[in-house]
């Protein structure tokens, strides 16, 4: 049983609230990702899970044992730290084998277990090297590897990839993946402020506010898998936080609320129909609607409603994809991202037709309005 | 080009220098010609005069006295003190540099000020005590007080060193199932080994010359360290000049083969909290 609880956790440091009404439950063997703006204190909650922070209030399980006071030793977790932490003045077997001794393992057995990590991490050839003769990518390595040699229930990530380049990120990205899998029996916390990351990696994603907001909304701003984040957003966060270009909005006024769908009307005057129940909207009703820079698609010629028509003002081609940037009320960009090439389109009026299960509607309050089940 | 090597800069680095190592090494230089003279060419002829001939009758002279005793007691001690100066500042740097409790910083402010307490106005209640414990003319009598007064400056440098030691290898540690005691041995004890190396040098330095205690917590010959067997050539009336700067040249080789092994430990010592703090 390595399930995790939280129950009402929250954090300050001194008077100075970090997290607020942590309510959260990461399944058995389950890849949890927290993921937030800087200072929205995913690292602090991953730390307060490991032992190392104090949890000012709530209550703390793992696999259903109260862990509030128990060292960080005795919770069976494990840690992959943003810098590594390996011990420079040690070996990389000696790195490994650190904790193992510490735990009092019979010699045979750690010489097993590091030799065996060292073998899935393919790093054998590194045992007896120091961590300065490494180079980022096997640091990572040997920082997973002391991790996997305890036999954690639990392993804790605190941002590993952050420090390596692109290129290596997205190969330990995959690395990382390929671990959970053959590990699976144990539960995965993994801390990260870029969504490419949470996307791909997360069976559940806990998406984390900062701000004033966590003392009335709480510092959770929404759970779920990664699509149902990127999909169907609870509120204006969300939304906003989720997703590359992020999402468009605009100010809308409700012009008709049934149960079936909303029509909402743009400062443009253009109209635009949104699968959202608008069973507590009334007609005039202050709303944003929310398009991503994806469901904005280029309509046909001579299509008449659910059109928004906007002029280009300029053009970035990446060659698979283009992003045009359009002229609007709003001073946030306002992205359409087109398939292929889209030269010679800047100083040209350019109609999209964004279907209406793609668009979401949020109310005053910033919340999103529920879609209809068929959307 | 031959503008930039006129600048006032290019001259007078160089021109500093040169008189700065003049400063430093005339005396040095003083001592081992003086120390090759007779004693009647000391007082015949001027100072800075060239020894006529190398005269090692001095060394001989304090070989044969009583100076391998001082050796041994300025080995023993300065070993003894240099151990327990390395041990009790070092886990006293770790306390204040990483474990949180109350009233951390005006310990470390306490202890710190501890460098600007002069000496000698600890020799009275110094001598007392230790005459008061039975230790008055051994070699240990010096043990307490070499300690005592090289701790503040200790503190310092190991408290600056363990505080660049990153947060994250002490929670690593703590995961991996040490308590502070632990941390302190297996993690930052090691890491700390320039700024040990430091320490040890510098006080080993300062120890080795120190004249005052040993002066007044010693008597014998048997029990003196090396500062004092200047005395052995030196009387009410006289002084056999050569011998005593060869004693000085004697005292001063270990130290120099110290320092030109270690002196970028030292510097590097001193820089380190003030480079990356």
């Amino acid at each position: 049983m390595t399930s995790i609880t939280l129950a009402g956790v929250t954090k300050k440091f001194g008077n100075q609230p970090v997290l607020a009404g942590i309510d959260l439950s990461i399944a058995d063997g389950e890849f949890c990702v927290f993921l937030g703006p800087s200072g929205c204190g995913k690292s602090t909650l991953l730390r307060m899970i490991a032992g190392i922070e104090t949890i000012t209030a709530g209550e703390l399980q793992i696999g259903g044992q109260t862990m509030n006071d128990v060292p960080p030793a005795e919770r069976r977790v494990a840690m992959v730290f943003q810098n590594y932490a390996l011990y420079p003045h040690m070996s990389v077997f000696e790195n490994m084998a650190f904790g193992l001794r510490q735990a009092k393992t019979p010699k045979a057995e750690i010489d097993q277990r590091v030799r065996e990590a060292a073998r899935i991490l393919q790093i054998e050839p590194l045992l007896e090297r120091l961590p300065r003769q490494l180079s980022g990518g096997q640091r990572q390595r040997v920082a997973i590897g002391r991790a996997i040699v305890r036999k954690p229930d639990v392993f804790l990530f605190d941002e590993p990839l952050s420090n390596l380049d692109a290129a290596l990120r997205v190969h330990m990205r995959t690395e990382i993946a390929n671990l959970h899998r053959d590990f699976s029996q144990a539960s995965v916390i993994y801390v990260t402020h870029d969504q490419t990351e949470a996307m791909a990696l997360a069976d559940k994603i806990v998406l984390l506010r900062a701000g004033a907001d966590i003392l009335t909304k709480g510092s959770i701003a929404q759970i779920g898998a990664p699509l149902e984040l990127y999909h169907r957003p609870k509120n204006l966060f969300v939304a906003g936080f989720l997703g590359s270009p992020t999402m468009n909005f605009l100010p809308a006024t409700v012009e008709a609320a049934k149960t079936d769908g909303v029509t909402v009307r743009l400062e443009s005057g253009e109209a635009l129909s949104v699968a959202v129940d608008g069973a507590g909207l009334a007609k005039g009703a202050r709303v944003t609607l929310g398009i991503r820079p994806e469901h904005l698609e280029m309509a046909a010629e001579a299509v008449a409603g659910q059109t928004i028509t906007h002029t280009v003002e300029a053009v970035e081609n990446f060659g698979e994809y283009s992003y045009l940037y359009l002229q609007s009320p709003m001073p946030a960009p306002f992205i359409a991202k087109v398939s292929g090439d889209a030269v010679g389109m800047a100083g040209r009026a350019v109609a999209f037709q964004p279907l209406a299960h793609s668009c979401h509607l949020f109310d005053e309050a910033g919340e999103a309005l529920p879609h209809l089940a068929s959307a | 080009m031959s503008s930039r090597s006129l600048s006032p800069g290019r001259i007078a680095i160089p021109v500093l220098g040169l008189f700065w190592l003049a400063v430093t090494t005339l005396p040095f230089i003083f001592v081992v010609f003086t120390s090759l003279k007779t004693q009647q060419e000391t007082y015949a002829n001027p100072v800075w005069a060239l020894p006529e001939s190398l005269n090692f009758s001095n060394y001989l002279e304090v070989l044969q006295g009583l100076f391998f005793t001082y050796l041994k007691n300025s080995v023993i001690v300065i070993s003894i003190s240099v151990a327990i100066i390395l041990i009790t500042s070092s886990m006293a740097a770790y306390a204040l540099a990483r474990l949180k409790f109350r009233l951390a910083g005006p310990l470390f402010a306490l202890i710190v000020a501890g460098m600007i307490v002069p000496l000698h106005i600890t020799l009275v209640p110094v001598y007392l005590m230790t005459r008061d414990m039975g230790l008055y003319d051994t070699p240990f009598a010096l043990i307490g007080p070499y300690v005592a007064t090289s701790l503040p400056i200790s503190v310092f440098i190991l408290t600056e060193f363990m505080r660049q030691v990153p947060k994250e290898l002490e929670e690593a540690a703590l995961l991996d199932g040490c308590g502070p005691f632990k941390i302190f041995w297996k993690i930052f004890f090691p890491l700390s080994r320039p700024g040990l190396a430091t320490v040890a040098i510098y006080n080993g330095i300062m120890l080795w010359n120190e004249f005052i205690f040993a002066y007044v917590l010693t008597s014998s010959p048997q029990n003196r360290t090396l500062p004092l067997a200047i005395w052995d050539f030196q009387g009410q009336y006289s002084a056999n000049i050569p011998a005593i700067l060869a004693v000085v040249t004697l005292t001063s080789l270990p130290l120099i083969i110290v320092y030109a092994i270690g002196q970028e430990r030292i510097v590097n010592g001193m820089m380190a909290g003030s480079l990356k703090g």
